[in-house]
């Protein structure tokens, strides 16, 4: 079977330095292979290594960074409003890739392209304006300095572009910060692996899209059909009320039930007043409206407002449960007016709110453990809890003020400065760990070692069959499922889907083998696709190895292995050393790869046109 | 009976199921932007999310300054007369609420016709944001809501069983008049 249709075959390449903008054609071979979105990305970025002789400064001029829909970004297909961004991370040096929800994704394809790739560096301050077919590159240095909301408000003001959507970056950006994030539709980020801080070094505060192009569908009819059983499966879902409700902030209480909450650094997984910042208490204070991504019928998004107090007039798109966690009970705020506050202080600099409350929290069990002294705080008093001392600190980071600039480098140039920092911070190839306690299980555990971008759930989330199986469960049935995720998971982002109906409502994963043959015409069964899926992965694993990752870098930071939680149902429990590296060899054979966490070096063909 | 097409702005998430089933209900076509009905957001001040559709106006603005008379009323929808109109786009600057589109490919303009009388973005809209309702219940929700925001109001949260109510009673004869 071959492609028919879904795509518009073009990638536009963007040379900031050169000013300029062309369009190539994309062959039939790569739109098959590599399906959208990170396989895109992938791709284009290992050519680029491969070109640059595998050197390639993150925040340089020639690291190449990709911004990829899907084939069913935009199209009739619940929840299909997502887009990857994909490059060489600052934050851990190796690949780095990041999907971002709302409309941006579904715009770009309307302006008829594929994917974007953009290089260089223009020199001031500018914005890419991609208007349908015309591309322009916009000085704009009077944004210097602007927040990440602030500058899309000028922009649709001054570029006259009120229906636009626009991806910013903040102060965090422009300043390098190495988890700084890009911000789009007033809200949405790719948050991880600093996708900010490339564009900030890249000169680019902002890429505006407007496009209004027929997506291509080779059986609208069908797909139509296909995806109104989607919806209605959707609706009629016990928990699909809830979910617009409450969107993720209902796995609040659910973590801490299950003693997987981050609270208190991670020195403990349940919060004793997590009834202050969960679901409930958004509903009934905070909560003035929903936000959804495109086409997406869950709407988990929310928008809060706070009414009272000091941070009266606050007004979040937000939080969901990684923002509300990490800035939460993971610093011991009770407080959700200030969650709330720090989520949209995040927002406004540009700051990954996961990075920002796992180092903060780092910092202040530092600074109470005496590894770090006052002084280094440039006098700042902090403590769990402390919103006004935390908010201060974020914003020291964003504009590397004081310790703010060590921390603004991540992890490694904190255990640099302070090596007894190296048990606190946790952390795998340089990206913090987002907000799902591991010491319950090994298998998630595993997931957070060997993911492609670092300690992050996106490619693997096993920990809730982890807690239903308890000791159940083999390690062989560990390692494939948590390989069958890492199939699974990043297609969504190649397809440039959101996985939530899927994992939270249970909609049949074989409905996306449907929804693919519908939109591109090509007959690819879900097994199919999976195996496509896992050579992006021995992709990124190829791309991370070249650039000097192994089996040493597959590891887990010190709590997993030696610090327990304190109380709660995980009370006492730690990833043993020794089966976790039995796990990680039984996982290193499963994929084909060697002792050493190498794929067999004839690998390279296969991703060599 | 005649009903209209009512947007309850409060209640709209941004999905936009309601432009893409439009389009491709009139088109065939995978294109929000074809669409009769466009989700337009502000942000943050205010935080509004409203759906944008024709409101099939007893007098409507779009007609009146139609040269070739192509928007007449059929059941209550104003509908376009495909064959007469000359595509001068004078309905698209005359509405008031810009409830009519434009489009490059599209040589007409674009205005909702009800689906005739069966609009596919109230059957799809997840949130019920979009509702169908009797012409003669127009702006009852409206009214109960101001019933109930009365400034005099007064709060008091209870426990019945455990569970935390709030009852609201009107402050009476207290307020400095």
């Amino acid at each position: 079977m071959s492609i028919k249709s879904g795509y518009f075959k073009k990638h536009l390449t963007v040379d900031l330095t050169k000013g300029s903008a062309e369009y190539r054609e994309l062959s039939d071979a790569f739109l098959e292979k590599y399906i959208g979105g990170r396989g895109f990305g992938a791709k284009l970025v290992w050519d680029n290594l491969r070109k640059r002789n595998f050197k390639i400064d993150p925040l340089g001029e020639n690291n190449l960074v990709v911004i990829a829909p899907g084939p069913l970004t935009g199209v009739y297909v619940p929840s299909s409003g997502k887009n990857s961004f994909v490059a060489i991370s600052p934050a851990t040096g190796l690949y780095g890739d990041s999907s971002i929800g709302g409309g941006f994704g579904v715009e770009l394809r309307q302006s008829g392209i594929d994917v974007l790739s953009i290089t260089g560096k223009t020199p001031e301050l500018s914005v890419l304006f991609i208007d349908n077919h015309e591309t322009e590159i916009i000085p704009m240095p009077e944004l210097k300095g602007k927040t990440s909301l602030e500058a899309e408000g000028i922009i649709r003001e001054k570029l006259d572009v009120q229906t636009a959507h626009i991806a910013t970056i903040g102060p965090a950006g422009e300043n390098l910060v190495k988890f700084a994030c890009v911000n789009a539709d007033w809200g949405r980020n790719a948050g991880r692996t600093g996708f900010g801080a490339i564009m900030g070094s890249k000169n680019l505060k902002a890429i505006i899209v407007r496009g209004h192009e027929d997506l291509p569908v080779h059986d609208i009819n069908g797909l139509v059909a296909e995806a109104n059983k989607a919806y209605d499966y959707l609706r009629e879902h016990k928990y699909f009320k809830m979910w617009q409700q409450q969107g993720l902030m209902n796995v609040i209480d659910y973590a801490n039930e299950k003693g997987i909450l981050p609270t208190y650094n991670f020195r403990d997984t349940v919060f004793a007043r997590h009834d202050q910042i969960n679901g409930a208490t958004m509903l009934n204070d905070f909560k003035i409206g929903d936000t959804a991504c495109f086409a997406c019928s869950m709407c988990c998004g929310n928008i809060c407002l706070v009414k009272n107090g000091k941070y009266a007039g606050t007004v979040v798109e937000g939080p969901e449960y990684e923002s509300c966690a990490m800035l939460g009970s993971n610093l011991g705020v009770d407080d959700f007016a200030a969650v709330l506050s720090g989520n949209q202080l995040c927002d406004e600099l540009g700051l990954d709110t996961i990075s920002a409350g796992n180092l903060v929290g780092a910092i202040i069990e530092g600074y109470e453990k005496g590894i770090i002294s006052l002084a280094d705080l440039d006098g700042h008093d902090i403590t769990w809890g402390d919103d006004d001392a935390i908010l201060n600190l974020i914003r020291m980071i964003a504009y590397r003020e004081g310790i703010g600039d060590i921390i603004a480098d991540g992890p490694r140039r904190i255990i640099a400065k302070w090596p007894e920092m190296d048990k606190l911070i946790l952390e795998v190839k340089g990206l913090e760990q987002s907000a799902y306690d591991s010491r319950a299980g090994s298998s998630m555990a595993l997931a957070y070692a060997t993911s492609d971008i670092g300690a992050h759930h996106t490619r693997a989330w096993t920990i809730a069959r982890e807690i239903e199986e308890g000791q159940n469960w083999s390690d062989d049935e560990r390692v494939k499922t948590v390989i069958y995720h890492q199939k699974l998971r990043p297609l969504f982002d190649m397809l440039g889907v959101c996985r939530l109906p899927w994992i939270e409502l249970g909609l049949n994963e074989r409905r996306y083998e449907n929804f693919y043959k519908y939109v591109t015409g090509n007959e690819l069964t879900l097994e199919q696709l999976l195996v496509l899926s896992n050579d992006v992965y021995d992709l990124t694993r190829l791309i991370n190895v070249r650039l000097g990752v192994s089996r040493k870098d597959d590891s887990l930071p010190y709590k997993v292995h030696s610090s327990p939680p304190l109380t709660g149902p995980n009370a006492g429990k730690v990833v043993d050393k020794e089966s976790f590296q039995n796990l990680l060899s039984l996982y290193y054979r499963e994929r084909g790869w060697d002792e050493d966490g190498l794929p067999p070096a004839d690998i390279e063909k296969k991703f060599e046109d | 009976m005649s009903k209209k097409l009512t947007v309850i702005p409060e209640q709209c998430s941004d999905c936009r199921i309601c432009e893409l089933v439009c389009a491709i209900k009139h088109f065939g076509v995978n294109n929000p932007k074809k669409a009769a009905i466009r989700v337009i957001n502000t942000y943050p001040h205010p935080v509004m999310r409203m759906p944008v559709v024709c409101s099939q106006c007893r007098v409507p603005a779009c007609a009146q300054v139609c040269p070739t008379d192509s928007l007449r009323h059929v059941d209550g929808i104003v509908i376009l007369d495909k064959e007469t109109c000359i595509s001068c786009f004078k309905c698209v600057e005359a509405c008031p609420f810009g409830a009519i589109y434009a489009h490059e490919d599209c040589a007409l303009p674009i205005k909702c016709d009800m689906c005739g009388g069966d609009p596919e973005c109230v059957k799809y809209c997840p949130t019920g944001a979009l509702r169908l309702i009797p012409e003669h219940a127009l702006g009852e929700t409206k009214r109960l809501n101001n019933v109930l925001s009365y400034t005099q109001m007064r709060e008091i949260e209870f426990y019945e069983k455990g569970e935390k109510k709030t009852i609201r009673y009107a402050e009476i004869g207290k307020e400095e008049l």
